[in-house]
């Protein structure tokens, strides 16, 4: 899983590479590191570090070495990857079956969130809406094209996806 | 070499006129030239076993617009009163039956005889059954040309990507879709569009095969067959074509800095030819009539390729670099024969 930790450590030499290398001690992956010399409290200094780490028993072991070690944990926190999606609905429908049909997906798929843009064109037999969904994980993305995938075919709208 | 060219069409006299801008590549690549030994078009033929001369055959075609002055009922006997060593079959694609070059190629590789083909047809109704005939005769069959024209994708994975896993291949196949598309990029209706595509000689006067999507599907169908090993046919591909394409949704896509392309995708569990959003900038939101393809490999990452999906010109420089290949493959065996 992906963590993304504020640290504050003693304004001292030497105190960064301590306050990193136990993620390395508990096989973490290092992506990114700030050195924010700017925000100092109480004499220590902000570290915003996020790693990658196998699990909480890893994760539980490595704020033990911190306290250990007289690093502060400000903050700590999962970072998810989402998973953005473009979806075009072309044909003869209205704003309220998008709004249903996108409820109805997020009983059964983990929608982070959904944007729905509708044509400004005056077409009375057509319309269009694009739906921009950003999901939890590439299982959920493809569950959401299949839902909206059969959802047009029933209701014989013209869907076009991203690539 | 000896060489039958079944179909005297646009592509037939355009690797007809390869064949002589090329001669010097024959000569010093293989200490000789090529012979053509018959040509068929649709209902004459003509043939010669001392070599046929090219530039009179592209000249009695445009004036008289047969290649020959004998007349033919069945091909497979034209066929089998020449003696060669290969067919170019560039006869009309025909997507429901398979056509002519189905029977012809059938009854070349049937009789032990290499074959080069770009038509769709036979190989997106009878791949495997083409692919095993030749098998188990020992023939050479390639079809480069058959997808994507002059825009390298077959060999190259099968080639040059021989080591890499491929997981998908996604692509603009068909360049008169690819350019109607474009045109409704600049705000022309589907039918000015899809009329000024006829006008350019791009689309065809019944367009069907493009816009519907159905040239696109054979073209998924020969990628997914040849280079996934899969079985399947064009019954089996998910199509949807462009002509649901308004206006409206053109400018909704690129109000979100989008286009809609029309791309047919091939991988382990998806077979499809439908119009997607693709955002300006990536590989596949090229316009006109370009043909481009995205490979997905595991070691090298993905590939894109893009070029001229058709014209006379293009898809004969693919028969020709198929031509090169078997070419090379026999003057190797030659070669290890002979040191044996």
């Amino acid at each position: 899983m992906m963590i993304n930790a504020q640290l504050y450590v003693k304004d001292l030499p030497g105190r960064l590479v301590e306050s990193l290398e136990p993620i390395s001690l508990v096989n973490g992956n290092i992506v990114g590191v700030v050195h924010d010399r700017e925000q100092i409290v109480n004499q220590r200094i902000c570290i915003d570090v996020t790693f990658e780490i196998k699990g909480n028993q890893e994760l539980d072991q490595l704020k033990e070495i911190w306290k250990s070690k007289d690093v502060l944990i400000a903050k700590i926190g999962s970072v998810y990857k989402t998973y953005t999606m473009e979806y075009m609905l072309v044909g003869s429908f209205t704003a309220s079956f998008v709004e249903t049909l996108i409820d109805e997906a997020s009983k059964i798929i983990s929608l982070e969130s959904v944007d729905v843009t509708y044509s400004s064109g005056n077409a009375k037999s057509t319309r269009t809406a694009m739906i921009s969904a950003e999901l939890m994980s590439e299982k959920d993305l493809k569950r959401f094209d299949e839902f909206l995938a059969d959802a047009c075919r029933k209701s014989k709208i013209v869907y076009i996806r991203g690539l | 070499m000896r060489i039958l060219i079944s179909g005297f069409g646009t592509v037939g006299q355009g690797f007809a006129d390869v064949l002589l801008k090329r001669s010097d590549l024959f000569r010093e690549r293989y200490g000789r030239e090529v012979s053509i030994v018959c040509v068929m078009d649709s209902t004459t033929y003509i043939a010669d076993q001392t070599g046929l001369r090219l530039g009179d055959l592209l000249e009695r075609k445009k004036v008289t617009g047969k290649v020959g002055n004998d007349k033919y009922s069945d091909s497979t006997e034209v066929i089998d009163s020449v003696d060669y060593d290969l067919m170019v079959e560039v006869s009309p694609t025909d997507i429901k039956t398979g056509g002519v070059g189905l029977k012809n190629i059938r009854h070349a590789l049937g009789s032990g005889k290499d074959v080069i083909t770009v038509n769709k047809g036979p190989l997106a109704l009878n791949f495997c059954e083409l692919v095993a005939l030749a098998k188990k005769n020992g023939c050479k069959f390639r079809f480069e040309g058959s997808v994507g024209g002059a825009m390298p994708i077959i060999n190259l994975c099968r080639e040059n990507l021989v080591g890499e896993r491929i997981s998908s291949i996604r692509g603009i196949l068909n360049g008169t879709c690819n350019f109607i598309l474009s045109k409704m990029d600049n705000g022309q209706p589907f039918e000015q569009a899809l009329k000024e595509a006829q006008q350019m000689g791009y689309a065809e006067t019944d367009p069907t095969n493009d816009v519907e999507g159905y040239d696109s599907a054979c073209k998924v169908v020969i990628l997914a067959n040849s280079i996934f090993g899969r079985n399947v046919r064009f019954s089996d591909v998910n199509i949807t074509g462009i002509t649901s394409i308004s206006s409206e949704a053109i400018s909704l896509a690129a109000s979100q800095n989008m286009v809609i392309r029309l791309i047919g995708e091939v991988s382990e569990d998806r077979l499809e030819v439908s119009p997607r959003l693709i955002s300006k900038g990536h590989p596949l939101s090229i316009g006109g009539t370009l043909n481009a393809a995205q490979i997905v490999t595991d070691l090298a990452g993905p590939i894109t390729v893009s070029g001229r999906g058709a014209g006379r010109i293009e898809t004969a420089s693919a028969i020709l670099s198929d031509l090169v290949s078997i070419m090379d493959d026999r003057k190797e065996r030659g070669g290890k024969c002979q040191k044996k």
